[in-house]
């Protein structure tokens, strides 16, 4: 892969992404393209294909057609297709789930030193054995995991267990457990789903935050309008798994089709 | 040529029994979502009330099988009411475990109540065959197989053409939403637990008389009915039943023609090479978990 | 919701509480030498130890990795008939004779494991249970190695070629290797490897996003099960000294995992606990009541039903019982001190 096929400045390029279920085309030739630290929205009706693409795009579903060349955080350009789905947090491409995956039984920190599973290096002998190195390591990785904990402002809760702790306070953990393996793109999977308004200005400044400390780009998977329009540098809006506009928040918001496709042809009428 | 055609007429009495068991525990499956690991043991339970009925209180054979139905009813019953029912929070696997622990209540309380001797309990129809293609097969054995397949029949019936076969359906189906929609769920998991009881009984009185009512009457029985429930898919009430059939006739050709020793071994092999390329069974379908 | 309690704090302490928990086990052939414990005794601990072994493997595979097994037996008799063989009859060393015993069973773990990539819960447990199935078979059958029916003997191990243990030795053995067994697993769960297996477990699509390899754990989760089954297996058969195919059936498979899940799912003592109250509880105080106790089938009447009460109202195992004490012995004493 060279680098021909990402230009300089841009992290993410999908090019010509379909994906089919059964006889149903979810994603129908998608294209759009991600800049370096750019906070990019992906947004739609409901059943418009936005969770599938980016399955697609973090491995979890297989494409049937395109590519998507990602350049990881070594610089280096690839075809994520390329990659099998427990390897795509290696390249710097991590992801947040919408039902707030996380382990119920442990430890918020623990929680979040999953994120770091990549960075530990020692063998599995060394961790039995408790080796200085594989102890140093826990204490690098524990320590660096309370300081993303801080960041975000829930350390004091970090040794109690995930389980049944407010959903604001998991969305922010399974944030924090992103931010381990310093990433190039984070995909968050509808982030505002579930908060109130002042939790979503929050989530909006937290958002920027991370963009700002952590130089990533973020790819933001969004029904909540106000959020999207808020915080995204350029928003793609898609219907029917195809594509339907890109631009920045008020080029969309002028979008005739996308007006159409969000409030049905009736709007017309107005 | 007659061997083999003997050995399909044996295979259609054990598939019989097998599928009366699977039955059994692919309806618990479907309506309270438990894996019944102690189908066998309940139904050996409910055998030896049968053979005590019969022994004990001299009673002719019929009416101590219908004894024997009456407590299974019971049994079933009160497993549900007294567990089951409380059993809403509990996980997957722990509720599998719970069957684990009903087995060992089982296998426990009957020694208690009717010593550990091992009994006797004759066939229905002791004596008289009818030959077939150049075999036989006993008139036990056709009542057997024609009960069995009558009970499925009735079971079908009821499942596919009735409101309560409807209720149970549903309930199979998504039991939340079941409750929700004012189907007596509660009522149906009762009927379910009731109906695998006597389901078991009726198996565990087909096969006692080919061996004695022991504690390990049903272990067999048990095993395959397990199995016949992994070969035909747990999507389904009548796949399991098509395994059960299968595993009997397979089972026999196995032992005689390749292996009396090894034969129930390379079963299990087959049916675990098939477990990998086909997890979910003959009729099975695979459910995508949404991420 | 258990409180997990903070690891990176207590950590030190937690390996000191296994050395003192083995010294106290230690302490249980001196009892009996002092005429306090009867003889029997030294059978009934040692028999715990030695399921305890096999009941961590299990617990790491069902509880922390969720992965079931019906196979711990097949494995256990698997390893115990080898170290027997290696030692009686093809006169191996004690050492040579465990690292056979090891690694046999160990690749047909790792095969098991190769497999369960496909196939899960209830389909996986029966996978496990034919595999202890067509070995229990072989057990009986292949008596040039096992002596089928009749049995296999074997005797207590003789150390580096020369040190041969007797009956208090093999025991202390037993005491070393458990405690090793629950300080290396300690490190291991409370690690990188705990954290993967848990996440595993919880959510199969979290631990891949985050960049779990699930075949590669899966088989870290049954390779070490499996390693320990052996081990318990060899632990076995040169302390009882003997062994038949009837021990290594589905009702010991299903008496281990009653014990993790009595104990605590995902906590060592808990295994331990568990271990105790279906394997020695029996033995030590339900034979004694009056009238129940001489009834055949009354403990397995206790256990069944302690099962289902654990499972319905102590989900996490009865380890957490003390925990319910210590709250209730506070509430108690908030009333009486105002």
């Amino acid at each position: 892969m060279s680098n021909l096929d990402l230009q300089e400045g841009l992290v993410l390029r999908l090019e010509e992404l379909s994906i089919s279920f059964g006889g149903l085309k979810a994603v129908d030739n998608l294209s759009f393209e991600i800049k370096e630290k750019e906070i990019f929205g992906l947004i739609g009706p409901n059943g418009a294909g936005k969770t599938t693409a980016f399955n697609c795009i973090t491995q979890f579903y297989r494409p049937n057609h395109g590519k998507i060349f990602f350049r990881d955080k070594h610089g280096k350009v690839s075809n994520l297709i390329d990659h099998p789905v427990h390897e795509i947090i290696k390249l710097g491409l991590v992801r947040t789930f919408q039902n707030v995956e996380l382990i119920r039984e442990l430890s918020i920190l623990d929680n979040v030193l999953i994120g770091a599973h990549i960075d530990f290096k020692s063998s599995l002998l060394a961790q039995a054995l408790k080796t200085k190195k594989a102890k140093d390591e826990e204490t690098k990785l524990r320590d660096e995991a309370i300081e993303v904990l801080t960041f975000l402002g829930i350390a004091d809760r970090m040794l109690l267990p995930a389980g049944g702790q407010p959903y604001g306070i998991l969305k922010k953990v399974e944030l924090a457990r992103t931010l381990m393996c310093h990433p190039k793109l984070i995909i968050l999977d509808e982030p505002a789903a579930g908060l109130n308004d002042i939790e979503t200005v929050n989530l909006a400044k937290v958002i920027r935050t991370i963009r700002d400390k952590y130089g990533c780009a973020v790819l933001l998977v969004e029904h909540d309008m106000r959020l999207v329009m808020d915080v995204c540098d350029k928003i793609c809006a898609i219907n029917f798994g195809k594509f339907l506009a890109v631009g920045s928040p008020k080029e969309i918001q002028r979008n005739k089709d996308v007006q159409a496709a969000y409030l049905g042809e009736t709007e017309e009428d107005q | 040529m007659s061997t083999f055609v003997q050995l399909v007429l044996r295979s259609l009495e054990t598939g019989s029994i097998y599928s009366l068991a699977a039955l059994g525990i692919i309806i618990i499956y479907r309506t309270s979502n438990i894996t019944h690991f102690a189908q066998g043991a309940m139904g050996m339970f409910n055998t030896f009330v049968v053979t005590f009925l019969f022994t004990t209180a001299g009673m002719p054979l019929w009416l101590a099988i219908i004894g024997g139905m009456v407590s299974a009813l019971i049994t079933g019953f009160t497993v549900d009411f007294v567990i089951i029912r409380h059993t809403k929070k509990v996980s997957p696997v722990a509720k599998q475990i719970i069957t684990l622990g009903l087995i060992m209540i089982f296998v426990g309380v009957t020694p208690f109540l009717f010593g550990v001797d091992p009994l006797n309990l004759p066939q229905l129809i002791p004596t008289g065959s009818l030959p077939v293609a150049g075999a036989s097969i006993s008139f036990n054995g056709i009542l057997n197989i024609g009960f069995g397949l009558s009970v499925m029949a009735v079971l079908f019936y009821v499942l596919q053409r009735t409101k309560w076969g409807l209720a149970i359906r549903t309930t199979a189906s998504n039991e939340f939403t079941a409750r929700l929609m004012g189907v007596p769920t509660k009522t149906v998991t009762m009927v379910a637990w009731a109906v695998a009881a006597v389901l078991g009984v009726l198996a565990g009185v087909m096969t006692a008389p080919f061996t004695s009512v022991t504690l390990n009457l049903m272990d067999g029985v048990q095993l395959n009915a397990l199995i016949a429930c992994v070969l035909g898919g747990f999507q389904t009430f009548y796949g399991p039943v098509l395994g059960a059939y299968i595993i009997g006739i397979a089972k026999n050709l196995l032992v005689y023609y390749v292996s009396s020793v090894w034969g129930e071994q390379l079963l299990y092999l087959g049916i675990l090479i098939f477990i990998v390329f086909r997890p979910y069974g003959l009729i099975g379908k695979k459910i995508v978990k949404k991420v | 919701m258990k409180l997990k309690r903070p690891s990176f704090i207590v950590k030190k302490n937690a390996h000191l509480n296994y050395v003192l928990f083995g010294v106290a086990l230690c302490l249980v052939p001196l009892l009996i030498e002092l005429g306090l414990l009867r003889n029997s005794y030294l059978t009934l601990v040692g028999s715990v130890i030695i399921y305890s072994v096999a009941a961590i493997g299990l617990n790491l595979l069902l509880g922390w990795s969720g992965l079931i097994s019906l196979g711990t037996a097949g494995f256990m008799g698997l390893a115990a008939y080898i170290s027997a063989y290696a030692t009686v009859n093809l006169k191996l060393p004690f050492e040579i004779a465990v690292l056979l015993a090891l690694s046999i069973p160990l690749a047909v773990g790792i095969l098991v494991g190769l497999v369960s990539l496909k196939i899960e819960g209830l389909y996986l447990a029966i996978a496990t249970l034919s595999v202890s199935e067509i070995l229990r078979k072989s057990f009986e059958e292949f008596g040039d190695i096992t002596n089928g029916f009749s049995g296999k003997t074997a005797s207590y191990p003789k150390l580096l070629g020369f040190f041969q243990l007797d009956k208090y030795g093999t025991y202390i053995l037993l005491v070393v290797v458990l405690v090793g067994v629950m300080i290396l697993i300690h490190n291991m769960i409370n690690g990188q490897m705990g954290r993967a297996l848990n996440a595993m477990r919880g959510s199969e699509a979290a631990a891949q996003a985050m960049g779990v390899h699930l075949l590669k754990y899966r088989l870290v989760a049954f390779a070490l099960a499996t390693s320990l089954a052996a081990l318990s297996g060899i632990l076995y058969i040169h302390f009882i000294k003997y062994t038949y195919p009837p021990t290594w059936t589905l009702g010991m498979s299903l008496n281990i995992l009653s014990a993790i899940i009595i104990g605590g799912v995902r906590n060592i003592y808990g295994t331990i606990l568990g271990v105790f109250v279906v394997f020695a509880v029996p033995d030590l105080f339900l034979k004694q009541i009056p009238y129940f106790g001489a009834m055949p089938g009354f403990a397995y009447i206790v256990n069944g039903i302690l099962i289902i009460v654990v499972i319905m109202y102590y989900p996490y195992g009865l380890i957490y019982l003390g925990n319910d004490m210590k709250k209730l012995w506070g509430k108690v004493k908030a009333k009486v001190k105002p």
